[in-house]
């Protein structure tokens, strides 16, 4: 069989880029100590590194203030370090039926436990939330809105920096899950007034797993640690420091990790976020188009792909979407994900549950060759499920 | 499957219910899978394959259900997708037109494998 496609990159990005994956060995090789912490030489440059990484996340995602990039594990621990330390007792959050379970989760869980309640908005039938409707359910006690910048299941862009201004004039903060957008979408945090942003490393940043963050506005003040212990400084005081970023950041950091994103940042940079972009889409529209032309293959919102980044949903009509992976795994070398996506309502909302669908995600790595590869799979997969 | 006999208990996001299936009260999930492998014998198999669609399993089926059943009981977990390729000899897209319900509802839930997990 020829090399293994990898049409999962949404899941993860695979492979990194060779240099990165080199330069993460050769500086962990080289620093690898507890960075920060310690007298000598060696902590301080580990340090160093991991401040300069705070200013260059800061830098590509428009923030004001290197110190407010707390490092995390992920996306999902963003959001939670985010959601459990904003919200009180009594609050109300706007939230969108597009969401991962890494903020449906969270948000359900406060409100089994009584703490909040919210409201999710619907998304029109091409994948976008309207603007409006977010304002609309805004509250005297909302606290908070918060939404994906790109669907994980649709691929849809949603329009973040209108419903940024509008929850800025309702004086709401605005948290984003850049999860699928980080690295492939540009984001201004602060022209766009966004007050809080979780990202993950290992998607479109082309990092490691294992390595993501909290960006947050100066708006947020009022984010209460849920987590407590070493931070490197204030050693004597049992209370755990208020100053950012060791105020949401305990215990030691990972440091192979924030060399990655380093590295990564650095990749992307000299790739050129638009031109990833431009060249996923050009994939993206090649798949689109030829699945489109195939008897039996079902698309989701994928009639227009403006405002979108490099993933597609699909069915092949009468086929449980777990055994179309499977075929496209063992009988064309094609790694696709299948199922629910961990996004639940925008199944329920497709009509598509509880089998969900087959996704296919771009990377920067993806050939045309791949997309051809990949539709006369889709083809032969169709006609087969077809002759019955 | 002649429908369910005792209530329904969530147990994690799979819920249980006793049915009976050729003749013996059995523990299902919501989707019809075995909650426990060592409740399968050929007559549920046959019962479970009614379900489906299949009038009687025939040879070529059995082959499939005795190889998932057999992989199942050495490696203590359903085979990878390549290895039930390369332990059947036929593509997965032959497999999944084998069973009406397909590989993952048809085969493996005929075959008494436990329901897969993974995130979906």
């Amino acid at each position: 069989m020829n090399r293994l496609i990898y049409l999962d990159n949404a899941a993860t990005t695979f492979p990194k880029p060779a240099s990165v994956l080199k330069k993460m060995i050769e500086t962990y090789t080289r620093i690898g100590v507890s960075p920060g912490r310690g007298s000598y030489d060696l902590a301080a440059e580990a340090g160093e590194l991991v401040s300069k990484t705070r200013q260059k996340v800061a830098h590509f995602f428009g923030a004001p203030d290197p110190d407010r990039v707390i490092f995390t594990a992920n996306a999902t621990d963003a959001l939670n370090i985010a959601l459990q330390g904003l919200l009180r007792p009594g609050d109300h959050v706007v939230s969108t039926r597009l969401e991962h379970n890494s903020v449906l989760r969270p948000l359900y869980h406060l409100r089994r436990n009584g703490i909040i309640e919210y409201d999710l908005i619907p998304f029109d039938g091409k994948g976008f939330v309207d603007p409006e409707d977010i304002v609309a359910a805004i509250r005297p006690n909302t606290k908070l809105v918060i939404l994906s910048h790109v669907s994980n299941v649709l691929g849809t862009v949603q329009p973040v920096k209108e419903i940024g201004y509008r929850c800025a004039e309702h004086k709401v903060p605005l948290l984003i899950d850049a999860a699928q957008s980080a690295g492939i979408i540009p984001v201004d945090m602060q022209s766009w007034q966004v007050a809080g942003l979780a990202f993950t490393g290992h998607k479109s940043m082309l990092a490691p797993t294992g390595i993501g963050g909290l960006v947050l506005n100066r708006q947020i003040e009022s984010i209460e640690p849920s987590r407590f212990g070493g931070t490197g400084i204030d050693s004597g005081n049992l209370i755990h420091t208020e100053a950012f970023p060791y105020r949401l950041e305990a215990g030691t950091l990972n440091l192979l990790g924030i060399i990655g994103l380093s590295e990564s940042l650095d990749f992307i940079g000299e790739m050129g976020m638009e031109s990833i972009h431009t060249g996923e889409m050009e994939l993206l529209n090649r798949l689109r188009d030829g699945l489109s032309l195939l008897d039996g293959i079902e698309l989701y919102c994928a009639e227009n792909l403006f405002n979108h980044v490099g993933l597609l949903t699909a069915n092949v009509r009468g086929m449980d979407p777990n055994d179309v992976g499977a075929i496209l795994d063992a009988d064309f070398g094609i790694a696709v994900r299948v199922g629910l996506h961990c996004a639940p309502l925008v199944h329920e909302s497709l009509g598509t549950s509880p089998y969900g669908s087959v996704r296919f995600s771009i990377g920067p790595f993806n050939t045309g060759d791949d997309i051809d590869r990949t539709l006369a799979a889709m083809a032969g997969i169709a006609r087969h499920k077809r002759r019955g | 499957m002649n429908g369910s006999a005792a209530p329904e208990q969530k147990t994690g996001d799979l819920q249980q219910k006793l049915c009976v299936i050729a003749g013996r009260e059995i523990l299902i999930d919501n989707e019809g899978f075995l909650w426990r492998v060592e409740d399968w014998t050929e007559e549920v198999a046959e019962a479970l394959a009614s379900e489906c669609g299949i009038d009687k399993l025939d040879d070529v089926q059995w082959t499939v259900v005795r190889f998932l059943r057999n992989y199942f009981s050495y490696h203590g977990r359903a085979p990878m997708n390549r290895d039930l390729k390369a332990g059947l000899g036929i593509s997965l897209m032959d497999l999944e037109a084998l069973f009406p319900g397909g590989i993952r509802r048809g085969a493996r839930r005929v075959a008494g494998l436990p329901n897969p997990r993974s995130c979906t």
